[in-house]
Order: C-alpha cells, then structure tokens, then sequence
C-alpha cells in the first residue's frame, strides 16, 4: 500500500512538471489546472 | 449585405432549391448571376423573388432591425440574463423572417456564438455548415466574426489547433476592419487561451499581455482577472511559481472586489493545483477545500476540487480524509450526471475508494477493464501515467511481476507520447 501511495504522489508531481510540454490537444481541466472560459465570465448572471 | 447574397441566404435557409424560386420569374442560370452578383437585377424582380421568399422590403423596420440586432450583439458579449438573451433572439428571428434585413448576414453569424452560449453545440455546428454555403459573399466584417466564431465551436469541443487557425484568421482582419479595442482585446485573450490549452507558454504570455493592456486601460476588472489566471498558469508551467502566485492572488483581489465568485474559486482551484504541484499538501488541501465548501460554486468545479482533494490526502495517507471526501463527491456526482467530466470523476472516486478498502479485485477491474481504456480513448495522457503507475505497483506489491511490467511500460510509453521523444 506504501508503495502505491508513493507512485499516485510521485505520478502526480511528474505529470505536473511535463505536460506543460504537449502540443496536442489535451485538456488538463480534468487534472485541476483550469483556465478561465473563452466566454466572457459568466456570461449568463446568476449562472454559477 | 448585397440583395443577391441575401437572396441566396434567405432561399437556402427555407430549403427552396433556385429552380423553384426562379419559376416563372427569371431564368435559372440569370437567378444564379443574380444571387452571386454578377448582373443587377431590376427592382421589379427583386420585389418579386422577395415576395415569393415572403420577404417584405421596408427600411423603416430594418433601423428598427440595426438596433435590436446591436443591442443583442452586445448582450452575446457582456453578462446578461440567459432568458433576455433567449427572448431578443426570438424577436429578432421573427423580424428577419419577414423583413429584408441589411443585418441578417451580421445576425446570421452571431446565431454561432448565441448556440455556444446557450449549450446548443450542435445546433451551432449546423449553422456553421448552413453558412458555409454563403462563405463566399463575406465582406472582411462578417469574415472577422465568421473565423471567430468558428474558433469559439472549435475551442468548446476542444479541437484547439483548429480553433487556433481560425482565431489567427480573425486577427488577420483587425487591420481591416473598424471593431472595438475591447473586441480586439478580446480576440487578443482567446488567442491566449487557446495558446494555453495547446501549452505554447510564451505565445501565451505574449498575448495575455495584449489583452489586459487594453481592459486595464478600460477599468474592464474582471477580463483582467481572467488574464491574470492565464498569466498564473503559464508561469507555473514554466516553473517560475512567485510570480504565478502573484497573478492568481490579482486575480482572487479583483474577483473579490467585484464580488465575482466564480473568478475566486477558480483561482482557489488554480492556487490548490499549484501548491500540490510544488508538493505543498497543506496549502494545496486549504485552496481546494475553499472551492469544495462553496455551495454557490458550480458542481463540476467542486467536483475537480474534490478529486484533487482524495488525490491529496491519499499522498499524506490520511484515509479518514479520503474517506471523508470520497462521500462528498459521490453526492456531487449524484447532482451532475451530465458533466462531461462526469465519467472520469467517478472512475477516480471508484479507484481510491476501492484503494483504501483494498477491494483488490475490484480495484484491478475497474482500472484494467474501464478507466486505463477510457482515459486512452480520452487520450487523457495526464491521468493514464498516474493510474497505470498505480495499478503497475499495485502488481508488483502482490507479486505479479509479468503484469506490473506491462503497466510500468505503458505509462512510460505514454510519458514519453507526453514529452515528446
């Protein structure tokens, strides 16, 4: 069990340190990293 | 808009093919000359076509049209209320669908953006395909929003390299045009976004720079915020974390100053991913537990917060916590089944909760069997290393050596995908 807690905390902090270097197109919004939407903020008020 | 183009547009939106317009009236091949101004038809024959289409030729309503359409052009750009958005819409469309507009082709276009916004992705894709017809009687304006808002539907189903082409085509026509500096400024932030999502940091940088310049100078707070998180995150990616941290707490400054709660859990988020990145647990755990706590925060930012949460205190090996968090986010998922992140957040959930009440059996499925499969077809590189890493160690803790390899290897495989080798 150690040793898979080990792997997830050091899988993490690898993926985080290289996927900065992807040219494709995957989206790290699954992963925690989120930029603003293209829209303007909350285009719809009250839509949180 | 040019009459023949109108035409054109008016008859392929009502399915009419030209034979059946033209009867009786002109000729078929002097219809088509018409309809790509190539000759000048007589106002007669105009009025006619028209009235078989049902159009009516009355400027008075079209300035009455001008407005309408201005206005709700505007509301497609500013925060305003869906339901007013929605009712502007349906009375512009019934305008149009009687009077000839010199606007229809400008409202044709923004019908684009305006399925985008309302979550109608495939109503826009068939605008875009129906317009693709009348592409060719562009002026350089409806270009501009037409290559704009074809990025917009690109960048919503996350095709960025084509949103990008797109994005690019639209800033070509800046020189050409009379818009806005705050459209141009916006055109600036898209192309940043998009830069960021496809990991071009310093274009990104660059870019992100252009916009704010032109929202700072009109006092547009919450577009800078918006700029300011894309400056966080392309300094965290390039490891220059203070300044990153910098930019995430103007943001969270002027989100708290306009009283926007979306921009300051989305910098919580942002904050948590950085501080986890850095190995920071503590801090990471408080800015995700702030977007989790939220109630008025939109369940799928909690629920990414509260992934992130299991995922942090199962590195300090805190299982309460874990537990804790895993009920928290089964309750979440109950209330969004739609999210599109949805799948993938219940596999994440699934794997640490059968982790921490070592439900081997189920454990080595559900990632064998479904989630290693799904986030390959997702081509979710990010979270295949982490999970094949975890199952390869799971494997090799309990001795079977020959599948531990075949994990280790594909998560390296995908390391290398990821880095490009």
């Amino acid at each position: 069990m150690k040793k898979m807690i080990a792997t997830v905390a050091l899988g993490a902090l690898l993926v985080g340190g290289f996927v900065f270097a992807q040219d494709n197109t995957t989206d790290t919004a699954s992963n925690g990293e989120l930029e603003p939407s293209i829209f303007n903020m909350m285009n719809f008020k009250g839509d949180l | 808009m040019e009459i023949g183009s109108f035409i054109k547009l008016q008859r392929v939106k009502q399915g009419m093919t030209q034979e059946e317009l033209a009867d009786g009236i002109v000729s078929m091949s002097y219809l088509s000359k018409i309809e790509n101004q190539r000759t000048d038809a007589s106002p007669e024959v105009i009025s006619m076509l028209c009235t078989r289409l049902g159009i009516e030729l009355n400027s008075e309503k079209d300035e009455t049209i001008k407005e309408k359409c201005q206005n709700w052009f505007n509301m497609l750009f500013e925060q305003n209320d869906k339901s007013e958005i929605i009712s502007t819409y349906e009375e512009i469309s019934q305008l149009m669908s009687v009077v000839r507009s010199d606007n229809l082709m400008m409202f044709e276009i923004h019908k684009i953006r305006y399925f985008l916004l309302i979550g109608e992705y495939d109503k826009a894709l068939e605008q875009i395909n129906s317009l693709s017809e009348v592409a060719g009687s562009f002026d350089n304006t409806h270009l501009y929003y037409w290559y704009k808002f074809k990025g917009n539907y690109s960048s919503v189903i996350g095709e960025f390299t084509h949103a990008m082409r797109m994005y690019r085509l639209a800033e070509k026509k800046i020189n050409q045009i009379n818009i806005s500096d705050a459209e141009q400024a916006d055109i600036y932030y898209i192309i940043a976004i998009t830069h960021s999502k496809l990991r071009n940091v310093l274009e990104t940088i660059d870019y992100t720079n252009k916009a704010i310049d032109i929202f700072q100078r009109e006092y547009n707070f919450i577009r800078c915020a918006q700029c300011h998180i894309v400056l966080g995150i392309a300094y965290r990616r390039i490891k220059m974390y203070e300044k990153a941290i910098k930019h995430y707490n103007l943001a969270k400054h002027l989100g708290g100053l306009n009283k926007n709660n979306e921009m300051i859990q989305l910098t919580n988020q942002n904050l948590g991913y950085l501080y986890s990145n850095i190995g920071d647990t503590k801090e990471g755990i408080k800015h995700f537990l702030e977007v989790v706590k939220d109630e008025k925060t939109k369940v799928t930012g909690r629920l990414m917060a509260v992934t992130n949460l299991i995922k942090e205190y199962y590195k300090i090996q805190n299982f309460d916590k874990v537990e804790e968090m895993i009920v928290v986010a089964n309750n979440l998922l109950k209330q969004d089944k739609n999210d599109v992140y949805h799948r993938l957040y219940n596999y994440i959930v699934l794997t640490f909760e059968y982790a921490i009440t070592n439900q081997d059996e189920k454990f080595t499925s559900l990632l064998i069997e479904e989630f290693i499969p799904y986030l390959k077809k997702q081509k979710d590189h990010a979270n295949l290393i982490i999970y094949s890493n975890m199952i390869a160690k799971h494997y090799e803790s309990v001795g079977r050596y020959k599948d531990s390899v075949k994990y280790y290897k594909l998560a390296n495989l995908t390391y290398e995908e990821v880095v490009n080798l």
